[in-house]
C-alpha cells in the first residue's frame, strides 16, 4: 500500500514538473519567457483551495463522479505500470476509460463547449487504434502482454525500439496526441475554451489536473519501458525530459488540426506503421 | 522509491522558495537578466553537485533543495547559474562513473 502511495505521489510531482517543462519549452520556442517550471504544480494545488461552483445545468451526481473516476483510472495506471509491471491490456483499458471520461465529463456539464468537446472525444478515440496496434505488435514480437516479461525479453534481445521502430512511432503518436496543445488535441481546442474541463471549477479542476499529471508520467513510463528496455532512474529521467522536449517543440510550431484531419492523419500514420512493422517481422 | 520521493519533494520546495525569494528581490516587469549572480551560482553548483553525486539521502535532499532554489527563480533569472551548476555536476558525475569503470 505504501509503495502505491509513494508511486502515485511521485507520478503526480514528476508529471506536474514535466508538464511545466513542456509549457516552458513551448514558450521559449515561441520567444516568450513562459511561466516557471513549477507553475503547473502550483496551479494544480491552487485549484484545491479555490471556491467550487456548480452550474445549474450540470447532471448530478455524474458531473462530480466522473472526476473521481478520472483520478481513479490513472491511479490504476500507476499500479499496473510502475508498481506491479502488469498487463499492457489493463493499460489499454485505462486509456479506453479515459476517453469515456472525456466524453462524459463534457456531456454532464451542460455547457455547449463541453458538449462539443464530448462529441470530439468520440472522434479522438481514433488515437486508440495506433495504441492497440502498437500493443498487438509488441505481443507478436515478444509473445507476451506482461510488462515484466517484455522487460525480460529486452534484456535478452535488446530494446524493441530498434527491432520494431514503427510500432514505437505509433506509440509516440499517442503521446503526442495526449500532450498539451497538441495538433491532435481536438477535445481541448481553444475554440472550445477548455473543452470538457470548461465547467469544472475548484477542487474538481484540481482533481482533473492531478489526473493529467499522473497520466503524462504513466504514459511516458510505459513508452520508455516497453520500447527502451530496462532503464535506470537516470535513464527514465533523461528519457522523460527528452520526450517532453520533442513534444513541446512539435506542439509549439504546429497549429491544431481540424477534427477530421486529426483523425485521418492518426489513422493513416497508424496503418502505415502497422503494415510496415508486420512486413519487418515477416521479412 | 522513498528516496526519489524525498528528492522530488525537496526540489519542489526549493523551487517554491526560490520563486518567492526571487519575486521579493525583483518586482519589476520581465527583463532577461544577462548578468551572472555569483552567490546564486555558488548555491547552484553546490546544489547540483550534491544532488547528482551524493549517495546519502539527506545530502542529496539538501542538494535538490538548493538546485531547485536557483532553478525555480522567476523567469529570466537563474538560467545561467543553473546551466553552470548542472554542467559542473554532470562533469563530476561522469568523471566518477568513468573512474569506477
Amino acid at each position: 500500500m505504501a509503495e502505491i502511495l509513494i508511486n502515485v505521489v511521485i507520478a503526480f510531482l514528476a508529471g506536474s514538473l514535466l508538464l511545466g517543462l513542456h509549457r516552458k519549452i513551448m514558450a521559449r520556442v515561441q520567444k516568450r519567457p513562459g511561466p516557471p517550471i513549477i507553475q503547473h504544480l502550483l496551479h494544480s494545488l491552487k485549484f484545491f483551495f479555490k471556491e467550487t461552483a456548480f452550474p445549474k445545468t450540470v447532471s448530478m451526481p455524474f458531473y462530480i463522479g466522473i472526476v473521481f473516476i478520472l483520478a481513479a483510472i490513472w491511479v490504476v495506471g500507476v499500479i499496473v505500470g510502475p508498481v506491479t509491471h502488469n498487463s499492457l491490456l489493463i493499460l489499454f483499458g485505462v486509456y479506453a476509460v479515459y476517453k469515456i471520461v472525456e466524453h462524459n465529463s463534457g456531456s454532464s456539464s451542460g455547457s455547449p463547449y463541453g458538449k462539443a468537446s464530448c462529441v470530439r472525444a468520440v472522434l479522438s478515440a481514433a488515437t486508440e487504434l495506433p495504441l492497440f496496434a502498437a500493443i498487438v505488435l509488441v505481443y507478436l514480437k515478444t509473445g507476451s502482454m506482461n510488462i515484466g516479461n517484455i522487460i525480460s525479453y529486452q534484456v535478452n534481445n535488446g530494446p524493441l525500439a530498434f527491432s520494431i521502430p514503427l510500432a514505437a512511432i505509433m506509440f509516440f503518436l499517442l503521446l503526442l496526441s495526449k500532450s498539451p496543445y497538441s495538433p491532435f488535441g481536438i477535445t481541448k481546442d481553444k475554440a472550445l475554451i477548455s473543452g470538457f474541463e470548461t465547467e469544472h471549477f475548484g477542487f474538481l479542476r484540481g482533481f482533473i489536473m492531478f489526473s493529467e499529471s499522473i497520466s503524462w508520467y504513466v504514459m511516458l513510463w510505459v513508452f520508455l519501458t516497453i520500447f527502451f528496455g530496462p532503464l535506470t532512474v537516470v535513464g527514465y529521467v533523461i528519457g522523460m525530459i527528452v520526450i517532453t522536449f520533442i513534444t513541446g517543440f512539435i506542439n509549439a510550431v504546429t497549429p491544431i488540426l481540424n477534427p477530421n484531419h486529426s483523425v485521418m492523419s492518426q489513422i493513416t500514420m497508424g496503418a502505415v506503421c502497422f503494415v510496415g512493422t508486420i512486413l519487418m517481422i515477416l521479412i | 522509491m522513498l528516496d526519489y520521493l524525498i528528492y522530488l519533494l525537496t526540489f519542489v520546495i526549493g523551487s517554491i522558495l526560490g520563486l518567492l525569494y526571487s519575486y521579493k528581490l525583483h518586482g519589476e516587469p520581465y527583463v532577461a537578466d544577462g548578468s551572472l549572480n555569483i552567490k546564486m551560482c555558488i548555491i547552484s553548483i553546490v546544489g547540483w553537485i550534491l544532488a547528482l553525486n551524493s549517495v546519502n539521502i539527506i545530502l542529496g535532499g539538501i542538494g535538490f533543495l538548493l538546485a531547485g532554489f536557483v532553478m525555480g527563480e522567476r523567469p529570466g533569472y537563474g538560467r545561467k547559474e543553473t546551466a553552470i551548476g548542472l554542467a559542473i555536476a554532470i562533469l563530476i558525475y561522469l568523471n566518477i562513473a568513468l573512474n569506477v569503470m
